[in-house]
């Protein structure tokens, strides 16, 4: 039974991502590639974070700050060194080392924490960060930012197109394979009883930690992958509302379900793209952050299982007969 | 020595805002176990609406009358509705009030503009008297001056009152206070009102300290408010008043001294206390 569920959902997720692969062929809408480009980078951004928030249990208020990293580092080494395909990839390794370094440190001064103090003390952290960018001029260019060449294979708007989606499934896959090993096992058994895997010998903090770089590493990566796609990068990827919108993608997809996730990245990023084109016709959709905040209040409250976690419940209902 | 001591009054004069806001955060959390991200969101409306009511009237007065009602009108609503479905939950408690506070942030440039609105004193404060080489600036005393008054008013309320009476045992037990036949849910929403209404008078009076608001006061101002209650321990009033003049006054000394490091000694500060003594200077457990 298991298995073949598993399989069904393979099949899905295979038909999808031949959709995916197919759409530059048929439609010619730059606007359109870019969106899915982002969508794709975004996803990853957003499993990340569910790896914390639906895996773990626990809620990260400055996951911004590994997703910052990964831009300016990526960033950091194409405008200072050369901007060739190898420089990227170094970066990349300089990305995983120093999101690395910073999760694990941030980990194990702060996961000993409640989930109360261990929210605010990151939501804290994450600021530091964004101040530490805004006052360190010289390498960041403050708010202002800077503009900086991609390597010439990424020039083409299709290239990444084709880039980013095999980064969203190579991350997906790699990210399942986590969940689903036994380490991945007792971060779930963390989520539904501390106590009580804490008493059958696991060490708590052990696997917080892991889940943290987990998460902090994919971070990292999706991160230089934004800065890529934008060519650009200022001092906003460190900000809250990064952090608030991997939080909503999450929600809303349903927690605990990498696919969720990705639901939840195209779904939010849709919207927002929409609801931009209306603020031509009433400013108040300029504060889009309204909309996006309330409807996260109202999931949290009414939906907390999300699309996918809805959509299971209805077939368990409908499997029972 | 004269820096030195105006640079004490002014940390002071901080320590008060901060603890009108900590103060709230921290009974909040002493009692229903709630940390309300949201405070400084109330803060933010304080200032803003007080301000708003200033400018129409004219009277500083009736301005800080305008933001403690409208803390004690928003406190009420969102304690009533949104906070006491989630409870029993602290996960959706974390994040339903870091939506709100969102959602209050955007709310405020909707209702009040996006940009940063500059304020001014009214003549009767904004006087100062040179006293030796010390400046004494007329409303900083003002400020201190209400941080002190609400701190012995709120030491009367739960030293000597029912209702002080009532929170205090709900800190200690909230199970045992329910089962003595105590409503304790209004206790909640008494203690939640009171705590939003003395944020956004902090926020008013904030104002025209700084001058300027802008809407990510909200954000700043409730993080300091948590390192301090932290440092002080939650749930102790004496603590967040001893632990925010702490936070008030290093802050004055850091941003004159070593002004690019003023956010992250507070941090460290908080780093250390939670490092030793997790449960806050004056916490207890």
């Amino acid at each position: 039974m298991l298995t073949k569920r598993l399989a069904f959902s393979r099949w899905w997720m295979g038909l999808i991502v031949l959709l995916l692969i197919g759409f530059p062929f048929v439609s010619d809408s730059r606007g359109a590639l870019i969106l899915l480009t982002q969508i794709f980078i975004y996803a990853v951004f957003a499993m990340s974070y569910d790896i914390l928030l639906g895996y773990t249990g626990i809620i990260s208020f400055g996951h911004a700050m590994f997703f910052g990293i990964g831009a300016y580092t990526t960033a950091i080494f194409l405008h200072r060194w050369d901007h060739s395909m190898l420089s990227f990839l170094i970066s990349l390794v300089a990305v995983l080392v120093l999101t690395g370094i910073v999760s694990y440190l941030i980990g194990v001064m702060t996961l000993r924490l409640k989930s109360h103090f261990y929210a605010m003390l990151t939501l804290a952290i994450a600021g530091l960060f964004l101040v530490l960018a805004e006052k360190w001029r010289d390498l960041t260019k403050g708010s202002d930012g800077f503009t900086f060449y991609i390597p010439d294979l990424l020039k083409d708007r299709t290239a990444l197109y084709f880039f980013a989606l095999a980064f969203m499934v190579i991350m997906f896959v790699l990210l399942k394979r986590f969940t689903d090993s036994p380490t991945g096992r007792v971060l779930q058994a963390i989520r539904e009883n501390e106590q009580r895997t804490e008493s059958l010998g696991y060490k708590i903090l052990h696997y917080k930690i892991i889940a943290s770089m987990v998460a902090g590493l994919a971070a990292g990566l999706s991160g230089s992958m934004y800065a890529i796609t934008l060519r650009f990068v200022n001092t906003a990827v460190f900000g809250t509302n990064v952090t608030l919108d991997a939080l909503l993608m999450t929600i809303i997809g349903g927690v605990g379900t990498l696919f969720g996730s990705i639901l939840g990245s195209a779904l939010i990023l849709l919207v927002h793209a929409g609801l931009t084109d209306l603020a031509k016709i009433h400013w108040i959709f300029e504060r889009w952050m309204i909309f996006f905040g309330a409807l996260y209040i109202l999931a949290v409250m009414f939906f907390p299982q999300g699309i996918v976690g809805m959509f299971r419940q209805w077939r368990a209902k409908w499997n029972r007969g | 020595m004269d820096v030195l001591l105006n640079l004490t009054i002014n940390g002071i004069a901080t320590g008060s805002l901060i603890f009108l806001l900590a103060a709230g955060l921290s009974l909040i959390f002493g009692l229903m176990h709630v940390l309300n991200f949201a405070h400084g969101a109330l803060f933010a409306w304080g200032a803003y609406f007080g301000v708003w009511i200033y400018t129409q009237t004219g009277s500083f007065i009736v301005g800080i009358l305008g933001a403690i009602v409208i803390g004690a009108v928003l406190g009420w609503l969102l304690e009533r509705w949104i906070i006491q479905p989630v409870y029993t939950n602290t996960m959706s408690q974390i994040q339903v009030t870091m939506g709100l506070l969102l959602v209050m942030n955007e709310c405020i440039k909707v209702f009040f503009g996006p940009n940063q609105v500059s304020v001014q004193l009214p003549s009767y404060l904004n006087e100062s008297w040179l006293l030796g080489g010390v400046i004494l600036i007329k409303y900083r005393l003002f400020v201190i001056g209400v941080g002190i008054l609400v701190f012995l008013g709120l030491q009367y309320m739960l030293k000597r009152t029912r209702l002080g009476l009532i929170v205090r045992a709900g800190v200690m037990n909230k199970e045992m206070v329910q089962a003595l036949g105590i409503n304790i849910k209004k206790v909640f929403l008494y203690v939640f009102i009171l705590g939003s209404g003395m944020a956004a008078l902090g926020g008013m009076l904030f104002a025209p300290y700084s001058g300027v608001i802008h809407a990510e006061i909200g954000m700043d101002y409730g993080i300091l408010a948590f390192i301090v209650v932290v440092i002080g321990g939650m749930g102790s009033m004496v603590g967040s008043a001893l632990a925010a003049l702490l936070v008030g006054v290093l802050g004055a000394f850091a941003t004159f001294y070593v002004p690019s490091v003023a956010l992250a000694v507070n941090m460290l500060l908080m780093f250390g206390v939670l490092m030793f003594r997790p449960a806050g200077l004056l916490g207890r457990g």
